[in-house]
């Protein structure tokens, strides 16, 4: 049977690529280990690019078939139905086409098949060694979007389906219909894509993000390349500026996650600590401690086994973090939604590999892995450096045991694997305070670190060196430290102890580029950088510590409740809110979106200062969404975002009938308990019908009501309803003493009954929201922090890649 | 003895203390019962909403009142010191953080499940007029 309007071929065309991908991707590693870098070899060395340039290909056609599909609103696809809409804009196309799991692994296999392409032009002597890693992983990556079964197993997941072969609908009549396209109104619209995705962040955030896991694979290629060939020293070179590059790139893409979440999302903040928050952070600290020990094993060389494990560390927790995000396995503990797609096997399959292939090769050649066994000098770059990176490997190793609750319980709670626990742990009463009292030690450390680590020299320094180059840069920053803690009220010790060190490690960083490194190119990407890391930890610290509730509610509750953190506002009702004073003057309502305006004023002013519109998003698939508005200030944030809001439509809330029931009634059965009164019918009675040759063609029926009071009074009423050949038409009785309203809707004459409405009269209600709002000093120093420290990521990529020779030391 | 070993030494260190306090932060779930029992100590309860209980919400005081079941069929009121979420009514499961006192329990934040997919039967099941003046 031929269908009408089905498009197959780009379906079929996109099927295709996906097996041709994954196959070429396992005959080039299979090339590639033939070859092994050998001249005699170079037949296999041909048909292993060849067949990466025929993988390539087929991973671009399949984003671009898949591409073709949603922009021609394909919907007799799932995965465009599922994910696109008509009236979808077509910038967000791409943030539909990695809404979903198959887009975003594919997104991942786009981005290491780019990759790829570098790394097979400038691998040179490394080039079977990385390419066969990277190959594998390729191949694991397409299996998941294979889409075949293998007995009652499903492999991978593919974005080409078809509705009507999906296993849910298989079978049923309407599959069967070739018209079936035409005729069901559900295939007319795809489902859009959710309208909290719409958002400029969300286009270029997950690529960014998603350019940084993928780009964790290199040094981990080099790494296992390194392995396998026996050559513990070499692969360092090559694979450092990979590393650096990663830490940027994944940086920026986990900054950029937290600007859509304080601009979108209402939960007060650009970090939460969620699970897939701390999964994508975690590969990023690994990195960061890495990239340092690459230098450390470069320059010195010295710490070979750490080079090894922190590299392949930081791939296999993006593993790691894909398995717990994607498997579902987070289930309560995540405010993301991810739902097991029944590809959580295969996931911890592709997991489980890599950790084998990895670790085991590290085991294998343990004994050959040779680090000359040399005491660092306590005065030497080189140890604090290592330190540093040791403190980045406990810090990633903290959050990750906390995430990982949920793999506990799944393993060892009383339902789990091995059941040695007797009940399952929950995550942490308080997640928030219990991630950052184990993480704010380990940034006052690394700040301290990361402010006098550049300072020093490799080898040893002498130490009036040293004190003449850190003098000022404490001297300052103490001062700078003494000024913000009386200035803005800090008491705890630990964040005044964080506000030094990460001021030292602004200022440390600045002034050994432009004072004591005389503006030296081979130092300004490593200075600038340390100081946006700097300004990153010292602007979490102020706008989160000093973070200040203005939209606090005094009205008395109960002495030990915490005080409300929300305003009522009524309509066209000025009031103060910390030191504004602000009017919510209108609503309207704009592409989806409910907008609440409201004017504020600063203190002393008398015209408009600004004005913000938080917003409700009237989500048709998570229900109503309250995004913030914020007033950006240089030195402060005014967020501000609402906590509720009448959601009834304006009809029913500016009536004065109120709490609405219906509820069927026999005459002379049970009494009805409506609010506090006894409704019940008493009769019904016919006042007229309409007979037209003895057919009945029109009545008018009345149902006699009486209400009972709690003090014993009986009212009557005698709502009616008739009907003619016509229309029907129903008059409402009203008992005005009891602010009561009654409606006959309709009689069952099978059911001999008749359907009752009641509504109650209220008070005419003021118009009010609750907003929450909080002020954010100084967030401006954490966003100017992420954009440094890119930019001197990329500096010192680029110093490294063009000149690789070149030490980044001291000048003398 | 090698500085490295020290290192080494004081990170296995960490790592034990980060374990051991990981768990003690780390409570299990609870029931009514136990809060009940432990009066002002913080537990995480799952449970349900109780539909046919008055759910008020005082806008003025923005305070939440509510009758939830936990898994064990425990019921107790409990208040919210927050708005009432929107779609609150349609949750599927109630995630609460808080302590009891003799008479209800004192949510400081809650986490709902909602249904994923909206469809007609569960976009009508509950009240949508449901804040009261009374508290």
């Amino acid at each position: 049977m031929d269908y009408i309007g089905e498009h197959l071929f780009p379906g079929e065309l996109g099927r295709f690529a996906v097996i041709l991908s994954f196959t070429t991707a396992l005959l080039s590693a299979f090339a590639y280990a033939r070859f092994w870098d050998k001249d005699e070899n170079s037949g296999w060395k041909k048909l292993a690019r060849a067949s990466y340039t025929i993988h390539g290909i087929s991973v671009f056609t399949i984003v671009g078939t898949l591409f073709f599909m949603m922009l021609n609103h394909y919907f007799e696809y799932d995965y465009v139905w599922s994910h696109t809409s008509l009236e979808l804009e077509t910038r967000y196309m791409f943030s539909s086409f990695w809404e979903g799991q198959e887009g975003s692994f594919l997104l991942w296999m786009f981005w290491h098949t780019v990759l790829g392409f570098i790394l097979m032009r400038t691998a040179k002597k490394w080039e079977s060694g990385t390419m066969i890693v990277l190959t594998l992983v390729q191949g694991f990556l397409a299996s998941m979007l294979l889409g075949v079964y293998l007995g009652d197993t499903q492999i991978g997941l593919s974005p080409f389906n078809l509705i009507r072969e999906l296993p849910d609908y298989v079978g049923l009549p309407w599959t069967l219909n070739e018209n079936y396209l035409a005729l069901i109104p559900e295939f007319q619209d795809g489902r859009g894509l959710n309208p909290l995705l719409q958002n400029y962040w969300m286009t270029i955030h997950p690529p960014t993000l998603f350019l940084g896991f993928a780009s964790t694979i290199i040094p981990f290629a080099f790494a296992v390349a390194g392995l396998m060939k026996n050559d513990h020293k070499s692969w360092i070179k090559p694979a450092l500026p990979w590393a650096f590059f990663s830490v940027g790139i994944l940086g920026i893409g986990i900054l950029m996650g937290g600007a859509w979440a304080y601009e979108a999302l209402s939960f007060g903040g650009f970090w939460a600590w969620d699970p897939v928050e701390n999964a994508s952070l975690v590969p990023w600290l690994m990195m960061v401690g890495a990239a340092h020990v690459l230098i450390i094993q470069k320059n010195r060389g010295g710490s070979l086994h750490s080079a090894y494990i922190l590299t392949i560390l930081a791939f296999i927790l993006i593993l790691y973090s894909t398995f717990l995000t994607r498997s579902g396995i987070l289930g309560d503990t995540s405010v993301h939604s991810f739902v097991d797609l029944g590809m959580s096997g295969q996931l911890l399959i592709y997991l489980l590999t890599f950790v084998a292939i990895a670790f085991g090769l590290y085991f294998y050649r343990f004994r050959s892995i040779k680090s000359e066994s040399r005491e660092d000098q306590m005065s030497s770059r080189e140890f604090w450096m290592f330190i540093g990176a040791m403190v980045l490997l406990l810090s990633s190793l903290q959050i990750t045991f906390s995430t990982s609750t949920p793999v506990i319980n799944a393993l060892f709670g009383p339902n789990g694997w091995i059941p040695v626990m007797g009940s399952e742990l929950s995550i942490p009463t308080d997640p928030i305070a219990h991630y950052n009292r184990w993480q704010l030690p380990f940034a006052i450390i690394t700040g301290f670190l990361v402010a006098f680590g550049q300072l020093l020299n490799y080898r040893s320094t002498a130490s009036e060196v040293f004190w003449k180059r850190v003098g000022m840069s404490i001297a300052i920053s103490t001062v700078l430290t003494v000024i913000i803690t009386f200035g803005m009220g800090f008491t705890n010790p630990l964040y005044i102890l964080l506000l030094f060190t990460s001021s030292w490690a602004i200022i440390a960083n600045a002034d050994f580029w432009l004072r004591i490194g005389k503006r030296s190119k081979s130092i300004a990407g490593s200075s600038i950088a340390h100081v946006g890391f700097g300004l990153i930890l010292l602007g979490t610290l102020i706008s989160q510590g000093k973070q200040q509730v203005i939209s606090e509610n005094d009205t008395y509750i109960a002495e030990d409740f915490p005080k409300n953190e929300n305003l009522l506002i009524n309509h066209s009702d000025t009031v103060g809110l910390g030191e504004y004073r602000v009017e919510w003057f209108d609503e309207y309502r704009e592409n989806g979106n409910v907008y609440f305006p409201l004017r504020f004023w600063e203190p002393g002013s008398n015209d408009v200062s600004f004005v913000l519109e938080p917003f409700i998003q009237l989500n048709e698939r998570m229900g109503q969404v309250s995004e913030p508005s914020t007033k950006h200030y240089l030195h402060k944030d005014v967020y501000t975002h609402l906590t509720y809001f009448d959601n009834r439509d304006s009809t029913e809330r500016y009536s004065p009938w109120q709490r609405k029931q219906e509820f069927p009634m026999q005459p002379n059965r049970q009494e009805i308990l409506y609010r506090q009164f006894m409704v019940q019918l008493d009769s019904v009675e016919v006042f007229q019908i309409d007979t037209i040759n003895g057919q009945i063609q029109g009545a008018k029926i009345g149902a006699a009501l009486s209400v009972k009071t709690m003090d014993g009074e009986v009212y009557q009423a005698m709502p009616t309803y008739s009907l003619d050949a016509r229309s029907e038409s129903r008059e409402d009785a009203v008992i005005e003493e009891l602010g009561l309203k009654f409606r006959f809707e309709r009689a069952d004459a099978e059911a001999q009954e008749i359907v009752m409405v009641t509504w109650l009269k209220k008070e005419q209600e003021d118009d009010f929201i609750i907003i929450k709002a909080i002020v954010f000093p100084w967030i401006n120093l954490l966003w100017l922090g992420c954009v440094l420290m890119g930019i001197g990521t990329f500096i010192a990529v680029y110093q490294r890649i063009r000149n690789p020779k070149v030490k980044a030391v001291t000048p003398k | 003895m090698k500085k490295s070993h020290i290192i080494l030494i004081v990170i296995i260190a960490v790592l034990i203390g980060g374990i051991l306090t990981t768990f003690g932060d780390a409570s299990t779930y609870a029931h009514f019962e136990l809060a009940q029992a432990n009066q002002g100590k913080e537990y995480i309860v799952i449970g349900k909403l109780k539909k046919d209980d008055d759910i008020s919400f005082n806008p003025k005081t923005t305070m939440l009142r509510f009758t939830a079941i936990d898994d064990s069929g425990a019921v107790s009121t409990v208040y919210f010191n927050e708005p009432k979420p929107t779609d609150f009514e349609r949750s599927e499961s109630i995630t609460m953080t808080g302590y009891a006192t003799d008479t209800a329990f004192i949510a400081s934040d809650i986490l709902m499940k909602c249904p994923s997919k909206y469809n007609e039967q569960n976009r009508m099941d509950g009240n949508t007029d449901s804040y009261s003046e009374e508290i």
